[in-house]
């Protein structure tokens, strides 16, 4: 019996050691680019994985791709906190499916840990190459090899709620365009006194809010967050100070709502849904479901001096996978995302923004003027994608030195922010 | 954990018939390895295993997405010690132990003293106290996510501004929320040692003129030691390793003052980091702590039966 | 001298169960930011039986994957708690230990290991190797019970089922197991609470939308859209996942305090 127990033992720790050295190669797939432009479309199983905030968007494409090919794509979707753990565990053993999307700021590290397929010959046999959102694709570019191509956007933009603005005696149909001008206006509704309504409201122990929300302040201000390599942070600039300091005045004023201090980003966007909240940055992405109960104002988010604004292009970006084994199979659904078809007919029909710079103009955005706003702020120069790949550790998790960071700067110690915005650099350069 | 020592001490005292009888038959320690089989089976296939692959991750250079990259012990470890959370971190589980172990046991005792006898009206009071014990700890805690959040909660009347916005708020919070989820589980252990302590013991107690408090003290306490014991292991063991609550209540916020030592093993894992190498290191040094932690309290229970 | 004692008794008992009560009306009264915007009724338990898959579906998974693992547990529990109590073997103490360091370790560690093992075992993203995985984690508890309910059976008992020349399989089945039964339904029970309500191991050990259990679900629903919480269907999935467990815990309540109590926990 004993004899028997160990060599079980010996045999399982073999086997677990050798799925687990990471053998994977993908040598059995197919070149990518070897069935041409749109891949190949023989009636497939194809996997996805995404997380379940993209559910609408992901749901929409997936039955739409399904109805009109061959392929099958099956979707799964992981809760969003845990996304991490889920795509980690099957890396490690060469179990990813066929195609999954990532959170685009995650993309540098995982590109860089190769989970995804070299797409950059396919990338550029599509002759709309050049007018898929470079952010995206500069995020998921690593040592000049593409990886990634844009699944879902999301962009930030200054939302405001215009009938509060009507009561508080500002014009409804003008934003803010300067820092200044958002801290003033924010102030005026907070001074309508109302019970349960608020100046403005901020994910104040989030880390992640706070990059989509306030990093385009500095850039629409001219200035940078990181260095290029992003591996130092340039958050401690004269531009990001006066962010830190407008929102501090706000806190001191009483004019954000009770309940920012620990929102950890859970519910940060619920309360301006619910007409609580005169103006506030935002994710574009829900103006749609705002609209349903507010009257919503849309401008790009404005720096400390009037400009064209900024936004961050944000979202999720979505690669074909190291271990897949239909890599031509899950190309043709990639070459369809980024067509017109899926763009336009899917995307901006759902009120999405559309990931081609050549298709901002189209039958649904013309609809909407705030989604033309939208779509330009997006175009503009200052608007962003940030990269460095350690962003999660720095930016996004929990307790990272950015959530330190911001927290002294409305909430603590001001002057903490040198010895903070070392701490973050020592993250990323690691 | 405190029995199996009471009666393996038993049995080496005064061997049970059974062992007797069994062992006259012809083969009996195949025959009890025979039933213990299955048990075994599990757990090396499904725990040792696994921790023989910590261990062995613990001293690679093993990252989430990369897998092992070769041996680097004992980097893992060294990089567990120099960080930053750490200290923190085990600062904080032990002051949740603590609190919790104390609270609990205290209210759990309470609560078997309320409804040692059995009529009615002590069966549904039983009844209500125990159910929360039927709910997962994940559902308890979206529970009481929910019941805090400002956005639905019902409990504005308490004039709490945030129950989990500064340090103490977060960690009463959740403490709460662990002795509303535990305390009729509790209760309902040292409800078994309570009835076995024999009734003449009470009677000879009273004949003797002593008042409720000195046979509280003199009687019922060091009777229910065994009991005690045995919750109180439970319940260290069970708070030294506390992940759930804290993971969807706070999520080691505010200001990471409500970091426990598994939410930084989960964290170094798949929050930044991504290092399984060093989330194994650290899982190790749980392991060891709490072996010790464990072999400790045996060792004080077996002194104190002596 | 009675009265304090009842009004005590009384108001830890509404404390106690408020919580619950208060989830059960919460989750079918109306509320900004969920499906129930207006009046009352069960449009949370919509948002929650058509999600995805549907509830069906999320409901069957979660039942086979507890019944699977309470039949494994009660199986591995019933024979290792036998042989703990009623034999002496080499290594009887190491594996009993070893067992109870189950408890040990923080289970997030060992989920990466398991899912390596369990593609090489090929139970990979199946609900058979979600419940082995959960009975694993059961067996500390379980075969703690089992050995104690064994050594409280009275002696007389085993003995003269194996005077009588019983086999000590026979002794078990016919003689041994009605004695334990109590110690047997809160094995069962217990197991089934604890893999009815696990997140995290299908979490990471399940892939297919088809085949996860309810809680996955319910914590995919929660977080539908960035920075909304929808606390409607929290609710309504709060109280789904809670009412099985509350009704068979009640219904079985008589059973499982027997069991603590037929224990050689009295110490």
């Amino acid at each position: 019996m004993r004899r028997i127990l160990s060599a079980a033992l010996a045999g399982l720790l073999l086997t677990g050691m050798a799925a687990c050295g990471g053998d994977d190669d993908g040598g059995t797939a197919a070149p990518v680019a070897g069935a041409g432009v749109e891949g190949v479309d023989d009636g497939s199983e194809l996997t996805l994985w995404t997380r379940a905030p993209l559910e609408l968007q992901a749901k929409a494409l997936v039955e739409a791709y399904n109805a009109a090919h061959k392929n099958q794509v099956k979707l799964t979707i992981v809760p969003n906190d845990d996304y991490v753990a889920k795509v980690g565990a099957a890396a490690g053993s060469g179990d990813l499916p066929d195609l999954f999307a990532a959170d685009i700021v995650y993309v540098p590290n995982w590109t860089k840990s190769g989970l995804f397929h070299d797409l950059t010959e396919s990338i550029g046999q599509l002759s709309y190459a050049d007018k898929i959102n470079q952010g995206h694709v500069q995020a998921g570019t690593f040592e000049g090899k593409k990886y990634v191509l844009p699944f879902v956007l999301d962009l930030s933009v200054m939302f405001w709620n215009k009938k509060l603005y009507k009561e508080a005696g500002l014009d409804p149909e003008k934003g803010p365009t300067t820092v200044d001008e958002f801290k003033q206006q924010a102030l005026a509704v907070q001074k309508l006194g109302r019970k349960d309504v608020h100046g403005t409201y901020f994910g104040g122990n989030c880390g992640g809010c706070n990059v989509f929300t306030w990093f385009p302040m500095v850039w629409a201000s001219g200035e940078e967050v990181m260095d290029p390599a992003g591996t130092e942070s340039l958050l401690d600039g004269p531009a990001a100070q006066k962010v830190y300091s407008t929102w501090r005045e706000l806190q001191t004023a009483g004019a954000i709502a009770p309940g920012s201090k620990d929102e950890t980003g859970a519910t940060w966007v619920a309360a301006f849904q619910e007409g609580k909240i005169g103006v506030m940055p935002y994710p574009a992405t829900l103006l749609p479901t705002a609209s349903k109960t507010v009257d919503v104002g849309v401008t790009a988010i404005p720096g400390v001096t009037a400009g064209q604004g900024s936004t961050f292009v944000g979202g999720d970006g979505i690669g074909v996978s190291k271990d897949s084994k239909k890599t031509q199979q899950a190309w043709n659904f990639l070459s369809w995302l980024t067509s017109e078809a899926a763009q336009v007919e899917v995307l901006a029909k759902n009120n999405s923004s559309v990931a081609r710079t050549d298709l901002v103009d189209n039958q649904y955005s013309a609809k909407d003027p705030r989604v033309v706003t939208i779509n330009k702020a997006a175009a503009s120069p200052q608007s962003k994608t940030p990269v460095a790949v350690n962003f999660q550790q720095a930016f996004n998790a929990p307790g990272s030195p950015w959530a330190t960071l911001l927290r002294n700067q409305v909430y603590g110690d001001a002057a903490a922010l040198e010895k903070d915005n070392e701490a973050l650099t020592a993250v990323l350069a690691q | 954990m405190a029995s199996p020592v009471t009666t393996l001490e038993q049995q080496r005292s005064s061997p049970a018939v059974p062992v007797k009888g069994v062992r006259r038959r012809r083969r009996p320690k195949l025959t009890g390895w025979a039933y213990a089989a299955p048990t075994a089976l599990f757990v090396l296939i499904f725990f040792v295993v696994p921790v023989i692959l910590v261990a062995r991750m613990s001293v690679s250079d093993w990252g989430l997405f990369t897998g092992d990259r070769g041996w680097n012990a004992p980097e893992n470890y060294s990089d567990v010690l120099d960080d930053r959370l750490l200290w923190p971190a085990v600062w904080f589980t032990i002051k949740y132990t603590v609190v919790t172990t104390v609270i609990l046991l205290g209210l759990a005792l309470g609560l078997a003293m309320l409804v040692q006898e059995s009529s009615r009206w002590t069966g549904f009071l039983r009844s209500s106290f125990l159910v929360p014990s039927a709910l997962g700890l994940a559902s308890a805690s979206l529970l009481f996510y929910a019941l805090y959040s400002p956005q639905s909660s019902p409990l504005g009347f308490l004039g709490i501004d945030s129950f989990l916005g500064t340090p103490s708020s977060a960690l009463w919070s959740t403490v709460v929320l662990i002795v509303w989820r535990f305390a009729g589980f509790y209760m309902l252990l040292l409800l078994v040692g309570l009835q076995s302590i024999p009734g003449d013991v009470y009677e000879a107690a009273r004949l003797d003129g002593a008042t409720r408090a000195q046979t509280f003290r003199h009687i019922t306490l060091p009777l229910l030691k065994p009991s005690l014991a045995l919750c109180a292991i439970l319940c260290v063991t069970g708070s030294l390793l506390a992940f759930d609550q804290f993971y969807i209540l706070t999520k080691g916020g505010p200001d990471n003052s409500t970091i426990t030592i598994v939410q930084l093993v989960y964290n170094m894992a798949f929050y930044g980091q991504n290092n399984l190498g060093r989330a194994a290191a650290l899982s190790i040094l749980i392991l060891a702590a709490l072996l010790v932690v464990n072999v400790l309290q045996f060792r004080g229970l077996r002194g104190k039966e002596d | 001298m009675r009265t304090p004692q009842h009004i005590v008794g009384g108001g830890l008992a509404v404390l106690f169960l408020s919580p619950l009560v208060w989830s059960a009306v919460a989750s079918v009264s109306p509320q900004a930011g969920t499906r129930q915007t207006a009046g009352w009724g069960f449009g949370n338990y919509q948002t929650l039986a058509n999600y995805q898959a549907g509830i069906g579906q999320y409901l069957l998974n979660s039942t086979v994957v507890s019944v699977l693992t309470v039949l494994f547990t009660l199986g591995v529990s019933l024979l290792g708690g036998y042989a703990f109590a009623m034999f002496r073997f080499p290594g009887r103490n190491l594996l009993f230990l070893v067992t109870l360091a189950i408890l040990m370790v923080p289970y997030a560690t060992l989920l990466i290991p398991l899912y390596v093992l369990l593609n090489d075992l090929g139970l990979q993203n199946s609900l058979l190797g979600l419940a082995l995985v959960l009975t694993m984690f059961q067996l500390p508890f379980a075969v703690f019970m089992m050995r104690i309910s064994f050594e409280a059976v009275p002696k007389e008992l085993g003995e003269s089922a194996l005077v009588d020349g019983c086999g000590s399989f026979r002794a078990l089945l016919h003689i041994m197991l009605p004695a334990v039964r109590p110690g047997l339904i809160t094995v069962g029970l217990f197991a089934f609470l604890a893999a009815w309500n696990d997140f995290i191991t299908p979490l990471v050990l399940i892939s297919d939308s088809d085949k996860a259990p309810l809680p996955l679900a319910v914590a995919n629903m929660r977080q539908q859209v960035m920075g909304i919480v929808d606390y409607g269907a929290t609710e309504a999935g709060v109280v789904t996942l809670a009412l099985p467990c509350i009704v068979l815990f009640l219904a079985l309540q008589r059973h499982y305090v027997r069991g603590f109590l037929s224990g050689a926990l009295k110490g």
